[in-house]
C-alpha cells in the first residue's frame, strides 16, 4: 500500500491528461463533422442570405471537387421534352456526289434503352448532346441564328470563320458558349456518318430539336398531337475528328444499335 | 416593511436563478457526456453500414457490367469526339489520385484492364475483403472513372462518391464481411505473439489500428455526417419541387414518365397516368415522404413508413425510369436508417428459413453454434472496452 502511494498521483495525473487529450481529440472531429454538415446544408439548399456567415469563397473551395452536387432535379418542373439529333452527310465517292437521307441519331441511341431493364449510359449521350446545344442555340440572337443556318464546310478554317462571322454579330460569350457545342455535336455527327456511309463523307449536317409531349389534360384524347417541334436549324459543316478518336469502336455499337432502332 | 419584500423578492429571485443555471450546468454536462459515450463507447449502424457497403458494392458491380458492351462507345476511344480526353470538363481528372482512367481512356487495352480492374474492386467491396485498403483504392478508381463522361453523368455519381468518401471513415466491415470473418477466426487462435511483429500480425488479421475510442468516434460521425446528408437531400429536394407548377398541381410526374430518356416502359408510364388522382397520388406523396423524411425519422412507427416509402419511391424511379442504380445507391444509403437489431432479425430469420429448407440440418446446425458463441463474445468484449 505504501509502495503504491507515491505512484498513484502520477498515475492519475497521466490519465486526466490523457482523457483530456482524448476530449480533445473527439472535440476536434465532432466541430470538422458539425462544419461539413453546415457546408453540405448550404450548399444543398436554395441560395439564401445564411450563405454570407461563410466569409469569401470558403464554402465553394470546400465543397468543389469533392462535395460538389446539386438536388434541383426534376424541379421545379420536370422536363416534358424530347429532344432529338438527327444527321445527315454529303458523300464524294468519285464521280457519284449525295446527300444522304436524314438518321435519328437520338433513336439509334435510345433503342438501348427502351425496354430494357439496365439501360447502358451510351442510350442518352445524343439526347444530352441535343440539350446542351439547344440551350445554347437558344440563347444566340436572331442574327445569329441566320448565320448559323448557312454553310460553312470549305477548307479547314471554317470554324473560325464561322466563329468570326458570329462574333461579328456581338454577344462574345454566347457565341463563345454556342461554338463549343457546336464543335461537340460536329464531331459526334462526323462519327455518325463515318459509322453509317463510311470514309468519303466529305462534310455533315445536324438539326436538333425539343418537342414536348402530350399536355396532361389531354392525355387520355386517342387523337390529341404533340406541340410542334422546336427546332434548331445550321447549315453544312466541315468533318471535324478529336486527337485519339477510334471510328471503330464508335461505329460498332451505333451500327448494332441502328440496327435495332430500324425494326 | 415594503423593504424587506424588496430582499426576500430579490433573494428568491437569486435563489431561482441559481437553481436554473444549476439545472442548465447538469443538463449540458448530462447532454456532453452522453454525445461523448455515444461517439466514444460503441461503434453505432454496424449492420446498416454492412448493408450499405454491400449494395454500394453491387451498384458498382451492376454499373460496370451494364455498361461493359458499350465501354469503348461511351468512355474510351469510341468518345474521344467529346473532347474529354483532350480538355475534360470535370476538376477530378486533373487531380493525379482520380486521373488514372483519364490517362488511359484511349488506349483500348489498359482501358479495359483497368475497366476489369474496377469490377473485381466492386466485388471485393461487396464481400468486405480487406476494406482498409481496398475501399480506398476503389473510391480514387471510381471517381476517375465515373467523371470521364460528362454527358451521362447524374446525381446519383455525386451521392455515391460523397456516401464513400464518408464510409472511408467508417468501419464498414465489421458485419457479414470476410474481414469479419476473418478477425473472428484469428481471435478464435489469438497467439498473443508481442512487439512489433505481433501487432503488424493483428493488424493484417483484422485486429485494430488506432484506439478504439477514435475508430468508434470517426465511425460514428461518419453516420451523423451520411444521415444529415441524406435529410438535405430529401428535404431540400421536396422545397425545390414544391415551388413547380406541375408539383403543386399533382400531374408532375406524367411529363418525365413520356419523355423517352426517362422512359423505357412507355406502355407502364401510360397505364400508370391513365387515372388521375393516381398520378396525383404519387407525384403529392413523394414530396411529402421527401420533406417529412428527417422528422419520420425520429420515431419507429414513422421510420418504418417513411423507409417503406422510400423504398417504393426509388424502386418505382428505378424502373419505370431506367435508372436502377442510382436508386440502388440511395437503397444502400437509406440501408443505415434499419437498427441493427432489425437487421439482426432479418439475418436470422433468413438463416433459420435456409436451414430448415436444408436436408442436413443437424450438421448445419451444429457448425454454426461455435461460430454464433464466438461472435456473441466478441460483441459483448466490443461493448464493454
Amino acid at each position: 500500500m505504501r509502495q503504491n502511494r507515491p505512484t498513484s498521483p502520477r498515475r492519475n495525473r497521466t490519465n486526466i491528461l490523457r482523457r483530456r487529450l482524448r476530449r480533445l481529440v473527439v472535440c476536434g472531429l465532432a466541430l470538422a463533422a458539425a462544419w461539413h454538415i453546415f457546408a453540405t446544408f448550404l450548399w444543398i439548399a436554395p441560395v439564401s442570405g445564411l450563405r454570407a456567415v461563410v466569409p469569401g469563397n470558403l464554402l465553394h473551395d470546400y465543397m468543389i471537387p469533392m462535395n460538389g452536387q446539386s438536388w434541383s432535379v426534376f424541379a421545379p418542373a420536370p422536363i416534358n421534352g424530347d429532344y432529338r439529333l438527327q444527321v445527315r452527310a454529303y458523300v464524294d465517292n468519285g464521280g457519284s456526289s449525295y446527300a444522304t437521307p436524314w438518321v435519328d441519331a437520338t433513336k439509334v441511341e435510345t433503342s438501348m434503352l427502351t425496354h430494357h431493364l439496365f439501360p447502358p449510359r451510351a442510350a442518352i449521350q445524343s439526347t444530352e448532346l441535343a440539350s446542351r446545344f439547344k440551350s445554347s442555340y437558344d440563347d444566340l440572337t436572331a442574327d445569329h441564328k441566320v448565320i448559323v443556318k448557312l454553310g460553312y464546310f470549305k477548307g479547314d478554317d471554317w470554324e473560325k470563320r464561322l466563329t468570326a462571322k458570329l462574333n461579328s454579330y456581338g454577344d462574345q460569350p454566347a457565341v463563345e458558349a454556342y461554338m463549343a457545342e457546336e464543335h461537340e455535336i460536329t464531331a459526334y455527327s462526323t462519327q455518325v456518318a463515318y459509322a453509317l456511309w463510311g470514309s468519303k463523307v466529305s462534310r455533315v449536317q445536324f438539326v436538333v430539336s425539343r418537342r414536348n409531349v402530350v399536355p396532361y389534360a389531354q392525355r387520355n384524347n386517342a387523337h390529341a398531337q404533340r406541340p410542334a417541334a422546336q427546332v434548331a436549324l445550321t447549315g453544312w459543316r466541315g468533318t471535324t475528328e478529336e486527337p485519339g478518336q477510334s471510328r471503330a469502336d464508335f461505329a460498332s455499337v451505333f451500327r448494332k444499335a441502328y440496327a435495332e432502332s430500324a425494326r | 416593511m415594503i423593504r424587506a419584500y424588496v430582499v426576500g423578492a430579490g433573494r428568491f429571485t437569486a435563489a431561482l436563478l441559481a437553481a436554473l443555471g444549476n439545472l442548465i450546468d447538469r443538463l449540458g454536462k448530462d447532454v456532453l457526456a452522453g454525445v461523448e459515450t455515444w461517439l466514444t463507447e460503441d461503434k453505432h449502424a454496424k449492420y446498416g453500414l454492412a448493408v450499405t457497403r454491400i449494395l454500394l458494392g453491387l451498384t458498382g458491380v451492376g454499373l460496370l457490367l451494364t455498361n461493359l458492351r458499350t465501354r469503348l462507345y461511351t468512355f474510351g476511344a469510341g468518345s474521344a469526339w467529346n473532347g474529354e480526353a483532350a480538355h475534360p470538363s470535370s476538376d477530378f481528372p486533373r487531380i493525379w489520385a482520380f486521373s488514372l482512367f483519364h490517362r488511359l481512356a484511349l488506349h483500348n487495352t489498359w482501358f479495359t484492364v483497368a475497366y476489369l480492374g474496377l469490377l473485381v474492386l466492386a466485388v471485393l467491396v461487396v464481400l468486405g475483403w480487406r476494406m482498409r485498403i481496398v475501399l480506398p483504392v476503389y473510391f480514387f478508381c471510381w471517381v476517375g472513372f465515373a467523371e470521364m463522361n460528362d454527358l451521362v453523368g447524374d446525381q446519383g455519381d455525386n451521392m455515391y462518391r460523397i456516401t464513400i468518401m464518408a464510409l472511408l471513415f467508417a468501419d464498414t466491415a465489421q458485419r457479414w464481411s470476410l474481414d469479419d470473418r476473418r478477425a473472428t477466426a484469428a481471435e478464435a487462435r489469438a497467439d498473443g505473439a508481442t512487439g512489433l511483429l505481433g501487432h503488424v500480425r493483428r493488424a493484417w488479421s483484422g485486429g485494430r489500428l488506432l484506439p478504439r475510442w477514435l475508430t468508434n468516434t470517426t465511425h460514428n460521425l461518419a453516420v451523423v455526417v451520411i444521415t444529415c446528408h441524406v435529410c438535405f437531400v430529401y428535404a431540400s429536394g421536396a422545397l425545390y419541387k414544391a415551388s413547380g407548377s406541375p408539383w403543386q398541381a399533382g400531374y408532375a410526374i406524367y411529363n418525365p414518365l413520356h419523355v423517352t430518356r426517362f422512359s423505357p416502359w412507355p406502355e407502364l408510364a401510360d397505364f400508370l397516368t391513365q387515372w388521375g388522382p393516381l398520378v396525383v397520388l404519387i407525384s403529392w406523396t413523394s414530396i411529402i415522404l421527401q420533406m417529412s423524411f428527417p422528422m419520420m425519422l425520429t420515431n419507429r412507427v414513422t421510420r418504418v413508413i417513411a423507409l417503406f416509402g422510400i423504398l417504393g419511391f426509388h424502386l418505382g424511379i428505378a424502373i419505370l425510369m431506367g435508372l436502377p442504380w442510382f436508386s440502388l445507391s440511395m437503397i444502400a444509403i437509406d440501408a443505415i436508417f434499419i437498427r441493427d437489431v432489425t437487421w439482426r432479425a432479418i439475418s436470422d430469420f433468413v438463416t433459420e428459413t435456409w436451414r430448415a429448407s436444408r436436408p442436413s440440418t443437424a450438421m448445419a446446425t451444429a457448425t454454426a453454434a461455435p461460430r454464433a458463441s464466438l461472435r456473441r463474445r466478441r460483441t459483448a468484449a466490443s461493448r464493454r472496452s
